[in-house]
């Protein structure tokens, strides 16, 4: 019993990080019918990004974030406006997988370039710190990634919540036309979506870097996982891509215990086709759009 | 709309041709050496990974390629042929591989070739050499999928086969007095096809050394998180870790050893643990301590050249010798093995080559060479041992730098 709470403790921690990584994912998707599989590579950039700012300039990895954010945002929605707002609007789901397709190679290509293929890994002191409480380890890191996760997730929400702009968003991802139609400038807020949904990229970009080496090509696999928790917790649900990344973290924790960490990813997409055959819009989806 | 589309379709258009660019940077040909005013130049082709995974190695093994044509053509040359390399890329991709060797003996006509970077690309590669009659040294294919093709051209130019990677360590811990060896061993296995027949091999001999299997586990290359393996493993209380590993994971085991607070008596890590550049810095300099793995070269090692490989490498590269990739050495090994076929025989024809090279010992960086009929090396890997901050050869005795230590310090220490 000890070994499973254990286990669970570790893939919940684990778990907030894809949180963190796949809200910006079913924001792009809510908001713009964008699949944004450039979202791994974007992580990836920002773990780079840190990973330089840590180990150039001393800055810590949580502070990094802070500074990244912002620029983050700039680039997003640079991206949205070149790259995603001309595609058009009755092809967009399929256009946007080939155009951020190219955009995540091309994010890949640039930091082969400088960085090359050597794995990297942000480490500041307390990287392999460990506190434990009645009787379980519990790593620092993870834990101040989880908490960092929590803090944006919850900053996420409210803005969504309770502000114009997120009123203006949530508008648009229920019924763009009639949020048109109200005086909201879908354009605008697309592209402001875009730019959030990059910056949480590197925020996570930033936790994950401190959390697993890694390199240009770390992209491929991320995507796929993050991918599957959209689809899972509902395509654009933002309490849907939570619920799934904390389930994921921690069933894939537990098996990899339990049975074998072979099970572990096989379950999880056992998982998903189950919801998938009787739940297709996915836990928290509507059949319709997606509902943040 | 139209203008609109039309824009689309060029701002994609832009996309992938930079992508493809940045993709393919690099360029795909390049060459060494010059060809000679009183003979004709002995060109040897050779297919490395410029681009892709295997970009870092690829690069590694070109270095030392090119340092050996430098060095024997200010010699002057093999036989009095100056050396000219032909070294295209192949992305990583074992096709292109293919592709590649195909082109260089059939189109370039190259009077040799020599082997790419990873099992994965030389088997292939080989095949086609193989088929042309022409003798295939080859510095970074020994996995066993190589050997068991049984093609008699083939030249692994190390000391031992990948699979032998944990044989001296079973050696070493023989002579340990029974109460300081382990009781028990936990084996963490990469399903890898380097990792996962390391371990079979060393766990069998283990076993036969009276050490208990309490935990034992393959997990799959996309596992992105350590942390549950390493729980389960710590709740078994293993003396010995034994860890199957290319890099990722071995960080990763680490990592998780510390965070849960165990430190085994032993820990042997395949891969991962024996980089001296990168280690230290994926699992911080402090936790190394005591630490082993396997390798095949060193910088310091008394073997045929290897102090003229270093300084060599230095002057022409720079750095310092602690960082110089293990690939360079055995790329510039091949060279070395080549040249003293040159010598001994007098010819550098491929039939002489496959014919000469079965029989005797050859001496290289790598140690001395020799080879059974299918190219597997005969010798012995080296067990390393991280010490003081260094990594240092530790096993066997003959070729170590520094006796093994155990048990392993506490983390940090």
């Amino acid at each position: 019993m000890h070994l499973i709470v254990q286990a669970a403790i570790l893939g919940l921690l684990t778990g907030g990080v894809y949180a963190l990584m796949a809200s910006g994912l079913t924001l792009a998707f809510g908001v713009m019918r964008v699949i944004n599989v450039a979202q791994g590579a974007m992580i990836v950039a920002g773990a780079y990004v840190s990973y330089t700012m840590f180990t150039q300039l001393q800055i810590d990895p949580f502070v990094s974030i802070v500074i990244m954010a912002p620029a983050a945002f700039v680039v997003g929605v640079a991206v949205q406006l070149v790259f995603l707002r001309p595609l058009r609007s009755d092809e967009r789901e399929e256009l946007s997988l080939l155009v951020t397709w190219a955009i995540a190679l091309g994010i890949e290509g640039i930091l082969g370039i400088f960085y090359q293929t050597t794995l990297r890994a942000t480490r500041p002191s307390y990287v392999n710190d460990s506190l434990t409480l009645f009787g379980y380890d519990v790593s620092v890191v993870r834990l101040a990634a989880f908490a960092a996760s929590c803090v944006i997730l919850v900053l996420l929400y409210l803005m969504l919540q309770h502000t114009r702009f997120g009123r203006a968003i949530r508008a648009t991802v229920q019924n763009p036309t009639a949020a048109s139609l109200l005086g909201v400038e879908s354009n605008r807020v697309a592209a402001y979506g875009f730019g959030i949904s990059v910056a949480t990229a590197t925020a996570a970009g930033a936790v994950f870097g401190m959390i697993t080496p890694f390199n240009a090509g770390s992209h491929y696999d991320l995507i796929s996982r993050l991918l599957t928790i959209i689809v899972l917790g509902g395509m654009g649900s933002l309490g849907g891509a939570v619920i799934a990344a904390l389930f994921m973290g921690m069933s894939e924790a537990i098996l990899a215990v339990e049975m074998s960490p072979t099970w572990a990813s096989l379950w999880f997409f056992v998982i998903l086709v189950l919801v998938l055959l009787i739940r297709p819009q996915g836990l928290l989806g509507t059949p319709e759009r997606g509902k943040l | 709309m139209n203008t609109r589309r039309n824009r689309f379709v060029v701002t994609v258009t832009v996309v992938v041709m930079a992508v493809i660019a940045a993709a393919c940077g690099g360029g795909s040909s390049s060459s060494s050496g010059g060809s000679s005013a009183s003979g004709k130049p002995l060109v040897i082709g050779i297919s490395l990974s410029q681009s892709g995974d295997f970009s870092d190695p690829g690069h590694a093994a070109m270095l030392g390629y090119q340092l050996w044509a430098d060095s024997v053509n200010k010699r002057g040359g093999v036989l009095g042929r100056k050396v000219v390399l032909k070294i295209v890329d192949d992305a990583s991709d074992p096709n292109q591989a293919v592709t590649n060797y195909q082109t260089l003996i059939t189109k370039d006509k190259v009077d040799l070739v020599f082997g790419p970077f990873s099992t994965l690309l030389t088997a292939p590669s080989a095949r086609v050499a193989s088929r042309y009659g022409y003798s295939f040294l080859e510095p970074a294919g020994g996995g066993q999928l190589v050997f068991d093709q049984k093609l008699h051209n083939v030249f692994f130019v190390q000391p031992a086969p990948t699979v032998n990677c944990g044989d001296p360590f079973v050696d070493y811990l023989s002579t340990l007095p029974a109460s300081q060896r382990p009781k028990t061993a936990a084996y963490p296995t990469l399903d890898d096809p380097f990792a996962t027949p390391i371990v079979e091999r060393a766990r069998a001999k283990l076993e036969a050394l009276g050490v208990k299997t309490v935990y034992s586990q393959v997990y799959p290359a996309e596992t992105a998180d350590m942390t549950p393996i390493v729980a389960k493993m710590v709740a078994a209380k293993p003396d010995l870790i034994f860890g199957g590993t290319q890099s990722l994971d071995a960080y990763g085991i680490v990592n998780g050893l510390v965070q849960q607070h165990y430190n085994p008596k032993f820990l042997f890590l395949s891969n991962g643990a024996n980089s001296a550049a990168e280690f230290p810095d994926k699992v911080g300099a402090n936790n190394t301590e005591g630490i082993l793995s396997c390798t095949d070269w060193f910088p310091e090692l008394k073997t045929a050249g290897n102090a003229q490989f270093v300084s060599e490498y230095l002057a022409k590269y720079g750095g310092t010798a602690d960082t110089i990739d293990g690939g360079s050495a055995e790329a510039y090994a091949v060279g070395q093995v080549l040249e003293q076929e040159a010598k001994k025989t007098g010819k550098v024809d491929n039939a002489t080559i496959i014919s000469t090279l079965h029989s005797g010992v050859w001496p290289t960086v790598e140690g001395n060479l020799s080879w059974d009929q299918y190219g597997a090396p005969t010798g012995s890997q080296l067990m390393t041992q991280w010490q003081s901050g260094k990594l240092v050869p530790v096993w066997p005795q003959a070729t170590a730098l520094a006796a093994p230590t155990s048990p392993k310090p506490p983390w940090g220490g």
